[in-house]
């Protein structure tokens, strides 16, 4: 029924085959080998989350650019507040920080009428800098208990034998899914993107809309933060610098138009999926880490050319 | 007949768009059982009103009652809630959503599996099917298809088709026959028409007033913010009226009832 709306990961299922073919023409050898992959597959799964909560406000036609710093806030919040609440008692009130964040900066968005551009990078800075703050710039740390801990191995241990976070987001990417395309919250939040005027005409409050999908980024971010750090439990403040701009591109090569209403969560965890293959592959090629960010850029110009295309072959106004 | 105690009635209603004063002291009565025709050039503020009873602006000052009581909140969900329905030019339609999906957009009906509420895709896809045929789209135009592929005529009578099946006490349509074939403007002037018989109060928003006179049965005509015209049809004719609008005011004798 969705032919036309799930197409739009067409593109990102492209580039995972071209990208794989590459890969193994050039790296066979280094490239197809077992701590390889699930190397790749584990972050891509931590960043597949901020991708899909990315996707959903691209989708309500915003954008979030501090995904990022969210990302980092609550982990840091995680491990520090372990210690008095124990492991569950903090992922509980990190999660809150973060949907916390979430509404304001949906408030500020819609009863502010600011761009989300602006909001979110005050958003990026305010959160980073209360990491500053927080943490005091020093490292903390899990007791033994809080590593042995059964809430920490939900989060970042193996379940039957496949890593938890690969788990928690194929539960999760189902879970959105059906929300996305399945429930009159989905269709208002695709009408609102598509055309705001017409949503409101209709009686949909756009404003509660928009609240809701930020407050979804923000806590995928979270939760993606906390998964990083039930795995390995160290935090430093630059935790989650410049992922906001992996999840936008993983988002964006994943089929989402930035003009809003159309995307797709799958093509935005396969987007994840080639972002993060390329910064493993080029590291493993040998060249200088700095170079994945340029990287990261001409993919994602290379896939905003490829989607308009595509959306206009299909007759798409964009 | 129309009934005696108004379904809508508007007070002395005032609106500013910053400077702009779009409505000037506006009052007007409308009844269940009516079909006006609101008429007046472009910028003569029939849109604004309408753009009022719909709740999606709100009176700088004025008063708009409705079934009896008064409305002090002004939302396009409240409206719809209240079973007023509006026919806009330029709004109603999301184009990347399915005729289907906009159809039932913001009273989806739902299957409840565990609580939690799934849309019905099978109920709004047979409904807005019906609908479709009725209106005449193109046989190869289903409900499942993107909005975006509807041509002018096919976008107006989706959302027609789509006031009429919610039909409940109010129907707005703003210029509804703009970019309509003659025979899909014939079949909205039925409807309309039908409506009425329905007991519902339909205001039908035109600048044609040669038109809307062979349909309405009372005639508003706007300009400058301002109401400056307010007749039965059957006390005036099309030709007095258009006279109205040229003079911009009553300057013509009114015929005696008949």
């Amino acid at each position: 029924m969705n032919t036309l709306a799930r197409s739009q990961s067409f593109g990102a299922l492209i580039g995972v085959a071209v990208m794989l073919a590459v890969f193994t023409a050039i790296d066979f050898s280094g490239w197809w080998t077992r701590a390889t992959i699930a190397n790749v597959i584990h972050f891509a799964a931590i960043l597949g989350f901020l991708a899909m909560g990315q996707a959903l406000v691209i989708m309500t036609r915003e954008i979030d650019l501090s995904v990022g710093s969210v990302y980092g806030l609550t982990g840091v919040a995680f491990i520090t507040l372990t210690p008095d609440l124990g492991v569950t008692g903090a992922v509980i009130v990190a999660l809150l920080i973060a949907l916390a964040v979430g509404f304001l900066q949906g408030i500020a968005v819609v009863k502010g009428q600011l761009p989300s551009m602006i909001v979110t990078l005050g958003g990026l800075f305010t959160a980073r800098g209360i990491i500053y703050v927080w943490t005091g710039g020093s490292v903390h740390n899990f007791s033994e208990d809080a590593r042995a801990d059964w809430m920490t191995r939900l989060l970042g241990g193996e379940l039957f034998g496949i890593e938890a976070a690969i788990l928690w987001l194929l539960v999760i990417g189902v879970v959105l899914n059906l929300m996305l395309w399945a429930t009159p919250f989905g269709n208002r939040l695709l009408a609102t993107g598509g055309s705001e005027d017409s949503a409101e005409s209709r009686g949909v409050l756009t404003d509660r809309v928009k609240i809701i999908t930020f407050m979804l980024c923000s806590v995928l971010a979270g939760f993606a933060g906390i998964l990083t750090l039930a795995d390995r439990p160290q935090t430093h403040v630059t935790l989650g610098e410049l992922l906001e701009l992996e999840a936008i591109a993983a988002a964006v090569i994943g089929g989402c138009l930035l003009t809003g209403g159309r995307g797709s969560l799958i093509g935005a965890v396969l987007g994840g999926f080639i972002v993060t293959s390329f910064r493993y592959e080029l590291i493993a090629l040998g060249a200088p880490s700095s170079w994945f960010i340029t990287f990261v850029g001409i993919v994602l110009i290379v896939a905003v050319i490829f989607n308009q295309k595509l959306a206009r072959r299909l007759g798409h106004s964009v | 007949m129309p009934d005696k105690t108004p379904l809508i009635q508007v007070k002395n209603l005032d609106l500013y768009f910053g400077a702009f004063h779009a409505l000037k002291n506006v009052s007007v009565d409308f009844h269940s059982g009516e079909l006006v025709g609101l008429v007046g050039d472009n910028g003569a503020g029939k849109t604004t009103l309408i753009r009022v009873l719909c709740g999606i602006h709100k009176p700088t000052s004025g008063e708009v009652w409705f079934d009896g009581r008064q409305v002090k909140e002004f939302h396009p969900k409240l409206a719809i809630d209240n079973g007023i329905e509006t026919i806009q030019q330029s709004v109603g339609l999301c184009d990347n959503l399915s005729i289907a999906r906009n159809f039932y957009l913001g009273r989806e009906p739902v299957r409840r599996i565990m609580g939690i509420p799934f849309l019905d895709m099978g109920k709004m896809r047979d409904l807005s099917t019906k609908v479709i045929r009725e209106f005449g789209l193109r046989d190869n135009v289903s409900a499942d298809d993107e909005v975006e592929r509807l041509s002018g005529g096919e976008r107006q009578s989706v959302k027609i088709g789509r006031a009429v099946e919610f039909k409940n006490r109010v129907v707005i349509m703003d210029e509804p026959t703009n970019h309509l074939s003659v025979r899909e403007r014939e079949h909205v002037n039925e409807l309309a028409l039908q409506l009425k018989e329905q007991g519902l109060l339909v205001i039908y928003i035109t600048h044609d007033i040669f038109q809307v006179h062979k349909l309405a049965n009372r005639i508003v005509i706007m300009e400058n913010g301002e109401k400056i015209e307010d007749a039965l049809t059957s006390s005036m004719t099309a030709d007095q009226l258009e006279e109205v609008i040229r003079q911009g005011g009553r300057k013509v004798e009114k015929r005696e009832a008949v």
